[in-house]
């Protein structure tokens, strides 16, 4: 019923070819439409960048984060970003918030909408986890949510690969899909997850899984063609064997090209590469390892099969978690500190480590620069998410400082100058005088994200679209992000307006309103696969549930209580 | 010069949170104006002037303002808070978090001091003439580092985990520290001149002194013999070796 | 007869979810699968009186009033007090520990969970240095040395051996016991240790003196080790981390000997960093075997909503947190509460007698299926549904699996967290009338 219209703000819809044009918004019953009557609310975007609410493709929001929580009471009083962070009381319209890189859901509900974003993905639960997120879901306000679910050191993925059972593999991704009301599946380290339980990891993409006969490519083709066939909105989604070692360049670009024999029916990418910063580093050791942006690069402006998002680091402490169990370990002992790990059975693993980065050290300053280094040396835009890997390079206030940084050149040379001599010659960043216009920041943060994702009501601002704008104070053609990086990060740090399905949530960087934000999950099984395979599968579950499982087989599955608002998508069978 | 002196006029069962009982809050304001500045009862506001009679005499910067506090506070939590100058004598005892993230100026405890006196100091004095409960120049919970600089000295007795997290700055304990005194310190030095109980549990460096005894010693450190140390004989121990530390612990023969 | 197959126990942390619960007449009149303790829980509203209506206390006697009633009253002496206490809720829901968190809120109040007394300390050693875990299926599937460390689950967690450890059959363990080996840490000798491989009878309250022992050995320095530790011989412990060492996928499960002994939680925190050190040699993690079968779920609860895991204090209209000083006894101890809720729990049979004491002076509200000692110095009870039995929502196992317990007979009795929505409805209404209290 409630009819909206946006005026006067100059708007950002890459998508739908607009590039900075002063458009009029016209939303009704929560989505975009063609136009309004006389008696729409008036929003006015003067002075204003209009965008679609940031989608975020990748960040750690609901699961896992509560053992980094539950690690770190300090970092509930943190507050190096006031209005972003730290302490803050109860209000009549708000919980009370807490934390930084470990926010309580309530301050990351209030915080994302005060960036813009209006829907975010979490990166990595397992199936038997899964209630867990959803539970933490359903605290987290405002937003639009979505799970992608750890399938590349799945005992029975593995096993139904390894026996060269594409259709049993289809079945059962398409159950956990469901078991989990899960929206996409993630692969971290594969197979590494699994050989974590006896504490040893795969090496590479063709070393063997402990126990099983299959190695992490053939798990990653097995579930990618598993993917395309089962035509899932969002492709794999993965997270490289070998993170946070150097010379682990060739390992990333081994994967990226194994994929390349894949093929989607799907107007989107094969494989979603995610935080490739951590995944870009060559050289034999911590001594001699430097960027390989440039390598990373060059193949992905020449290929189209791939998006990545950038694991930008930012500097001060950072929370680690992850699924790569096996590199938390390492990080922890390199370190001396705290470390929790978790082996889910069958499943995959985890662990979580507390880090701090630092300007002064040359090997944290050069990560920075990778990231960076990859979001501007890849050409088309529409291949790059922005991220921090949220808060594992950084917590996700920060955001605005990351994208400030990718219009300046001047800020980043800045930057660069207070680094150790030993960084220079590791990176290319000091070369590199590209800045990023808004066009281009609204492709990394909201439109490519939700094409990558395959959530088609988002990240614009066509007719149809679900009506989440986010609009910022700052005017284009006056304020220059090449010299005004402050500006530029604190308009983006707190929205003049958030609406999220045509309701104001933000105004002039505050809350105004708190309403419930809807879960997407996709059910690939009911209609996509036949009922002799499910019960085929269904045979086979019964038998390792009752064996190998601690849990019963009906406990399992995500009871429909967990979604009060879902939003059930159903893949065209092909 | 400015000398404010807080007289309790009642003995409050619930704890008072004073976090702005501090030079710094205090500086050349007025006697109304110190009345009015506000502290919390559980869960209500109110002002210092609910809980004590002000009095102001002269007037100040913090390096300037000296905080005498006329009695018993065994329920007035925070006092001293973050200062970074001046002077707080309380005469009487005091509740927990006295002095916590103090940077500079110097407090003084007539009474005892209760759990966390000192809490991640990074400069400045505080004496305490009586004991000190749980935690004296302690961290907060999760942190590595507690205490940074600065200097803790207790008169009596301290309870457990005395130091813990230390990371700079000296603690002198007059009487016993009771158990795990130095505990998962990474820097700083602690003497104990009474008795003490599995001094330097996981310690990675830092220097402990026992002159009393040390009535359990853990047994992951390395006797390296005897050392003269501004004329005290000790038995010196490194460790702890349980996380190859390389603390050093001073036990008096 | 209806037989509801993959029932949740509701008694300890194990939560066991393959009970079979026979339904007549509305009665459960059988349960299988289930230990001695499950059983008697799962039939507890059949077998036991309960609180039959709320009630009010007058004149020190309890008299019957409505359910309204008794949630104005309670709602009425938490918003007329400074420091109101809010205890408990380890053996209800997630869905109604969420309720006792936001009324906490809206009154300025300290919550806290049984972990108090109980596992509290865990939580504090993964502050200090992590929690190095697994699931109990995984545990069940590969480990091969299982080492109880102050914990006796013959008692506690009746079927924890042979659904998750000792007796277990598992993946790379298909022989079950044949294929393990056990050992109990514990100064006395347990019903669990006379069953095992290894028994080290540690003096009491030198858990701490062990570990450090066990953790110089790891890293090389046996050598500095004296012939007698923890009251033990060298040659002892030196056997158990030779144990561990040839391990092929080891477990700690520990309990109250660690978390409530000398030294409390630093023990816990210290077999963390044990368990760090041997993942340098073999696999090795740790499991906290927790009591109530719901006391995880309160630490997962309250770390997402309030960013810490217990003893929270609102007072200040922002979590608070600093076990030793807002803890439930750290606060009772020295009376300041001057009001205190309870639910799903029984403060008046397990706390300090200092703490009871101050318990009798106060208003308290209590919020339970059944009468037990601390009805005895409530001023307001009021009768709660039996989570599990006649309401479902959801409970996190000791390994912080969540799993959903089933509703398995109808009732008039309302939920707690139908209890705890209507109490903070009414507290609004009060705040809103200008009643004090709460930030």
């Amino acid at each position: 019923m409630a009819e909206m219209i946006i005026k006067n703000g100059v708007v950002y819809d890459p998508k739908n070819g607009i590039d900075g044009e002063k458009n009029e918004i016209c939303i009704k019953d929560g989505k975009i439409v063609e136009n309004v009557g006389a008696g729409a609310k008036i929003v006015d975007a003067e002075g204003c960048v209009v965008m679609a609410g940031g989608v975020d493709g990748h960040t750690h929001c609901a699961g896992k984060i509560n053992t980094g929580r539950i690690m770190s009471p300090h970092d509930m009083r943190y507050a190096p970003i006031p209005g972003l962070s730290g302490e803050e009381p109860r209000t009549k319209l708000l919980r009370p918030q807490v934390g930084y890189n470990t926010p309580n859901t309530y301050a990351i509900g209030y915080r994302y909408s005060k960036l813009g974003y209006t829907s975010i993905a979490e990166a990595a639960i397992t199936p038997m986890m899964a209630r867990h997120m959803h539970e933490e879901f359903e605290e987290i306000p405002i937003l639009d949510k979505l799970g992608l679910v750890l399938m590349g050191s799945n005992w029975q993925v593995m096993q139904y690969i390894q026996d060269k059972d594409p259709e049993k593999l289809k079945a059962y991704m398409a159950w956990v899909l469901l078991a989990a009301r899960g929206y996409g599946v993630k692969v971290v380290n594969p197979g590494g997850g699994s050989s974590w339980t006896w504490g040893k990891n795969v090496s590479g993409l063709d070393d063997k899984v402990v126990d099983f006969d299959v190695t992490p490519a053939d798990i990653l083709i097995g579930l990618a063609e598993a993917n395309e066939a089962l035509n899932l909105p969002h492709s794999i989604h993965v997270h490289c064997n070998n993170l946070g070692m150097p010379g682990n360049i060739s390992t990333t670009l081994d994967t990226m090209k194994l994929l390349e024999k894949v093929k989607t029916k799907r107007d989107r990418q094969v494989m979603h590469v995610t935080h490739v910063q951590f995944n870009a580093y060559t050289g034999t050791s911590w001594m001699d390892f430097a960027s390989g942006a440039q390598d990373v690069a060059e193949y992905i402006n020449k290929h189209d099969h791939i998006t990545f998002d950038m694991g930008q680091l930012m500097f001060g402490p950072a929370m680690t978690m992850t699924a790569d169990g096996p590199t938390e370990y390492r990080n922890a002992r390199m370190f001396d500190a705290k470390w929790s790990n978790y082996d889910q059975e069958l499943e995959d693993a985890g662990g979580v480590v507390p880090l701090s980065y630092t300007s002064q050290h040359f090997a944290h300053a050069t990560m920075w620069a990778i990231g960076l280094e990859l979001a501007l040396l890849v050409k088309d835009p529409w291949k790059v998410m922005f991220t921090t890997d949220n808060p594992n390079g950084g917590a996700f206030v920060n955001y605005p400082e990351g994208q400030a940084l990718l219009m300046s050149d001047k800020k980043r040379q800045e930057v660069i100058a207070g680094f150790p001599d030993m960084t220079m010659d590791r990176i290319t960043l000091p070369n590199i005088d590209r800045e990023l216009d808004w066009g281009e920041i609204a492709t990394m943060t909201r439109a490519m994200s939700a094409k990558m994702l395959g959530l088609e009501e988002k990240g614009h601002l066509g007719v149809g679209a679900d009506a989440d704008v986010a609009i910022y104070n700052i005017q284009p053609d006056k304020v220059d992000p090449s010299v005004e990086h402050e500006k530029i990060k604190k308009a983006l740090s707190f929205a003049k307006y958030t609406i999220k399905s045509g309701e104001i949530v933000v105004r002039d960087g505050e809350i105004t309103a708190t309403p419930k934000g809807k879960v997407y999950w996709v059910n690939a099984y009911e209609n996509g696969i036949a009922q002799g395979e499910k019960d085929r599968l269904m045979t086979d579950l019964e038998e390792r549930f009752a064996k190998y499982y601690s849990i019963q087989l009906s406990n399992y599955m995500v009871e429909d209580a967990y979604l009060p608002r879902p939003v059930e998508i159903r893949p065209e069978v092909i | 010069m400015q000398t404010v002196t807080l007289t309790p006029k009642r003995s409050p069962t619930i704890s008072i949170e004073a976090e702005n009982i501090t030079p710094d809050a205090f500086a050349g304001k007025s006697t109304a104006e110190i009345g009015a500045i506000t502290a919390w009862e559980g869960n209500e506001e109110i002002t210092l002037a609910d809980i004590f009679d002000v009095a102001v005499d002269g007037s100040g910067d913090a390096a300037g303002t000296k905080i005498v506090i006329d009695g018993d506070v065994p329920r007035v939590k925070r006092i001293g808070e973050a200062m970074t100058a001046g002077e707080i004598v309380i005469k009487g005892n005091v509740d927990m978090r006295c002095g916590a993230r103090m940077s500079g100026g110097s407090i003084t405890v007539e009474g005892n001091a209760d759990s966390w006196v000192g809490r991640e100091m990074t400069g400045g004095e505080i004496l305490v003439k009586g004991n000190a409960a749980y935690y004296a120049g302690g961290g907060y919970r999760g942190e590595t580092c507690g205490m940074r600089g600065g200097k803790l000295t207790i008169e009596g007795d301290v309870l457990d985990f005395l130091g813990e997290h230390m990371c700079g700055g000296e603690i002198i304990v007059k009487g016993n520290a009771r158990l795990l005194p130095g505990v998962l310190n990474w820097s700083g030095t602690i003497t104990i001149e009474g008795d003490t109980t599995l001094p330097g549990g996981e310690m990675k460096s830092g220097t402990i002194f026992v002159k009393g005894k040390v009535l359990e010693m853990l047994p992951s450190y390395r006797d390296e013999g005897t050392e003269e140390v501004d004329g005290v004989t000790y038995r010196k121990y490194t460790g702890d070796l349980s996380r190859n530390g390389e603390g050093v612990l001073y036990v008096s023969v | 007869m209806p037989v509801i197959k993959d029932v949740v126990c509701t008694l300890c942390g194990c939560l066991c979810d393959d009970l079979e619960a026979t339904v007549e007449d509305n009665k459960i009149t059988k349960v299988g699968k289930a230990c001695k303790l499950g059983r008697a829980k799962t039939m507890g509203p059949f077998l036991h009186e309960r609180i039959e209506k709320p009630m009010i206390r007058e004149n020190g006697e309890l008299k019957e009033c409505s359910y309204d009633e008794a949630i104005t009253k309670a709602a009425e002496i938490l918003v007329a007090a400074k420091r109101p206490m809010s205890y408990g809720w380890c053996s209800t829901s997630c869905e109604a520990i969420e309720k006792a968190i936001l009324l906490a809120e809206e009154t300025g109040s300290l919550i806290d969970s049984t972990a108090n007394v109980c596992h509290g300390p865990s939580a504090l050693a993964a502050q200090e240095k992590g929690a190095p875990s697994c699931s109990l299926g995984t545990a069940k599937n590969y480990a091969d040395l299982i080492i109880f460390w102050g914990c006796n689950p013959v008692h506690a967690h009746p079927r924890h051996q042979t659904r998750y450890s000792t007796m277990a059959k598992g993946a790379f363990t298909p022989n079950g016991k044949k294929d393990k080996k056990m050992v109990v840490v514990d100064p006395r000798n347990t019903d669990t240790a006379k069953k095992a491989d290894l028994l080290l009878q540690l003096k009491p309250g030198t858990d701490y003196v062990l570990i450090e022992a066990l953790r110089a050995i790891v890293n090389g320095h046996e050598d500095v080790l004296p012939d007698e530790i923890a009251g033990l011989p060298k040659a002892k412990v030196l056997e158990l981390a030779e144990m561990c060492k040839a391990a092929k996928f080891g477990i700690i499960y520990f309990g109250m000997g660690i978390t409530q002994t000398r030294g409390r939680y630093k023990s816990g925190d210290n077999v963390s960093s044990l368990i760090s050190d041997l993942n340098q040699i073999t696999k090795f993690v740790m499991i906290g075997m927790r009591g109530h079968y719901n006391v995880t779920g309160f630490g997962q609860v309250a770390s997402w909503e309030t960013g810490f895991p217990m003893a929270i204090d609102f007072s200040r209209g922002y979590p608070y947190y600093n076990p030793g000083e807002t803890g439930t006894n750290d606060v009772l101890m020295r009376r300041e509460v001057d009001a205190f809720i309870t639910g799903a729990a029984d403060p008046g049979a397990h706390f300090p007698q200092e703490s009871v004491k101050h318990l009798f002076k106060i208003p308290a509200i209590q919020i339970d299926g059944y009468a037990n000692p601390t009805t005895e110095f409530s001023d307001v009870v009021i009768p709660a549904a039996i989570a599990g039995v006649e309401c479902d929502g959801t409970a996190y196992r000791m390994d912080c699996q969540p799993i959903r317990m089933k509703k398995l007979v109808e009732t008039t009795f309302k939920t707690d967290e139908e209890i705890l929505t209507e109490i903070i409805a009414k507290v609004r209404e009060l705040k809103g009338n200008g009643a004090k209290g709460g930030a």
